[in-house]
């Protein structure tokens, strides 16, 4: 399958912080999560391929086209989506006014064209009743959809998120997963999350980052087996292990690397995350 | 209900041949009577009648164009630029207020007994304005859309223009009634024009090099400097300070078309993020 975007060697420094060291990946269809620790370099790279920042190294293509030429990129920008980790909205608009004002942007210039795709994704992302009050009345779930219903504007063909469950309830947060697996249905979407709960619900591949590389590729299943055998139960955090935590039984949860005759636990996504991070686990999946 | 719209007029009403004021009423009543909507439905082609649903319902959705915008339409503007002028945010009212407080307080004090020959203070003070006004139309501090807007397909260097125009061509309309409000320096109160257009092209010009808001700053800062220091060196309380003489200005107007051809050779700087993340 031709991959919706393909990167290798993208490197990043703003002076002294190395923000995208030598991050090589392939972006193919369906939901892609990027999962990491704030500072991980998740945003960066998030903007590098929506061809916000040029990298400093390395090339990549998306869609077939190469940003880094300037009629490349406006061939990029024209099939794609963005949803920034913090959207910012003209607070006197409607939701419609928002929607409508960032398709002009999108250059759908004739009114009746543009008005009829801004009620079509406002029905996509379910705020059709809403869609004529204005964004500072809404709920922060609602204007997370407005601003999930502008990325969508012009049915792109490459979604790029950047941590859209933050800061919303778990109800929210559901209802913005089902929004989520819906625009993965026909387009490639790469959704950056600190929780592994949207990986596992949501994502067919997933990317975990740390220090501005990629520390693993390959499938959710694949990031918990690498945990099998790695996780243990114990009374009292086990100084050995690489992380443990405290569960609601009382006993401690460990991961690393296990002492003799230690009580195996079943592995999570979760583990296998902790365990990516770790300078242990840096190799990537084929 | 005791009273219903006659067939005959809701055919009318579906082939849109009904007129006022039967139209009124079958407006008015259609709104409340389910059984009479049941009627026109009937009566009426459904492809046809959808389609006038959703022209409705489209009319009632899209967005109002308040004032600027409408004129801007009248006056031959398309009316998707009107929008993005209209939606720039160095044009709201508190913006807009705080431009025409300075600029009475600065005409207040060339009215002033012993202002000199010259009105300094509106002089000093008018080209910052426009400056200001257009840094703060940009940028990922002030603009709440700046991310969505730099990945968009239309160029950033447009959008920049498209609100560059639009905060020049409202702050000089007031710097100019507030010319106007001081007759008695003749062209003298002019003088503002040309460092006005030098300091914004200069301070764009060096956006992409210092980022949309130190670059404004240091040129603001710069040209209070240059006052002081032309204060300082000023031959006599009537002399004219330095960039409001005949010299000043044409230095004001060169490095205005410096600026301008620096900042067209660096466009496409402003098509990609002016800041950082990690």
């Amino acid at each position: 399958m031709t991959p919706t975007v393909s990167a290798s060697g993208l490197s990043l420094h703003y002076g002294g912080t190395r923000a995208l060291d030598d991050v090589s990946l392939r972006l193919t269809g369906g939901v892609t999560g990027l999962l990491g620790p704030n500072g991980a370099g998740k945003t960066t790279l998030l903007r590098v391929l929506a061809t916000a920042l040029p990298a400093d190294r390395g090339a990549f293509t998306v869609l077939g086209h190469d940003p880094g030429t300037a009629r490349g990129r406006q061939e990029v920008r024209r099939r794609l989506g963005y949803l920034p980790q913090t959207p910012g909205f003209h607070p006197d608009f409607t939701a419609f006014e928002f929607v409508d004002y960032v398709a002009i942007l999108k250059e759908m210039t004739d009114r009746a064209a543009r008005h009829r795709e801004v009620r079509r994704v406002l029905d996509e992302v379910g705020l059709a009743d809403v869609r004529g009050k204005r964004i500072r009345k809404l709920s922060g779930g609602m204007r997370q959809r407005v601003a999930l219903g502008a990325a969508l504007v012009g049915d792109p063909g490459f979604l790029v998120l950047d941590e859209p469950t933050v800061g919303l309830d778990p109800e929210q947060r559901m209802r913005f997963r089902e929004l989520i697996a819906g625009a993965g249905e026909g387009r490639t979407v790469l959704l950056s999350t600190h929780q592994t709960e949207d990986v596992a619900m949501l994502c067919h591949r997933v990317l975990v980052m740390a220090g501005g590389r990629v520390r693993f590729e390959g499938t959710p299943a694949e990031l918990t087996a690498r945990a099998a055998g790695r996780v243990w139960s114990s009374t009292e955090r086990d100084p050995g292990a690489k992380a443990g935590w405290r569960t609601g039984t009382g006993a401690f949860r460990n991961v690393g690397d296990p002492p003799d005759g230690a009580e195996l636990l079943e592995p999570t996504l979760e583990d296998g995350y902790l365990l990516a991070l770790d300078g242990d686990a840096v190799e990537v999946a084929a | 209900m005791s009273w219903h719209v006659p067939e005959e007029d809701l055919r009318a009403y579906a082939r849109g041949e009904l007129a006022a004021p039967a139209l009124w009423s079958a407006d008015a009543h259609l709104g409340a009577c389910a059984a009479c909507r049941g009627v026109l439905a009937e009566v009426s082609d459904p492809v046809a009648l959808d389609a006038g649903w959703e022209r409705l319902d489209a009319e009632l959705d899209a967005p109002r164009a308040g004032v600027l915008e409408s004129l801007l339409v009248r006056v031959g503007v398309a009316g998707h630029t009107a929008r993005l002028l209209a939606a720039a945010p160095v044009l709201r009212r508190s913006w807009l207020g705080a431009v025409v407080v300075v600029l009475l307080l600065s005409v207040g004090t060339g009215h002033a007994p012993h202002s000199g020959e010259f009105p300094t203070l509106f002089l000093a003070l008018a080209p910052l304005l426009p400056l200001a006004g257009v840094a703060l139309s940009y940028g990922p501090a002030l603009d709440p859309t700046y991310e969505m807007a730099v990945v968009a397909p239309m160029h950033g260097f447009r959008l920049l223009m498209i609100r560059t125009v639009a905060v020049l061509g409202v702050v000089l309309v007031l710097n100019g009634l507030a010319t106007l409000a001081l007759p008695e320096y003749g062209l003298r109160a002019l003088a503002w024009l040309l460092p006005a257009l030098a300091l914004t092209t200069t301070g764009l010009a060096l956006t992409p090099r210092l980022g949309p808001v130190l670059a404004p700053s240091l040129v603001g800062g710069a040209w209070v400097g240059l006052l002081v220091l032309a204060e300082a060196l000023r031959a006599g309380p009537e002399a004219p300070l330095a960039p409001f003489t005949v010299a000043g200005q044409g230095v004001a107007a060169l490095v205005a078309a410096l600026a301008a051809g620096l900042l067209f050779l660096f466009r496409d700087r402003f098509d990609l993020f002016q800041g950082r993340a990690v």
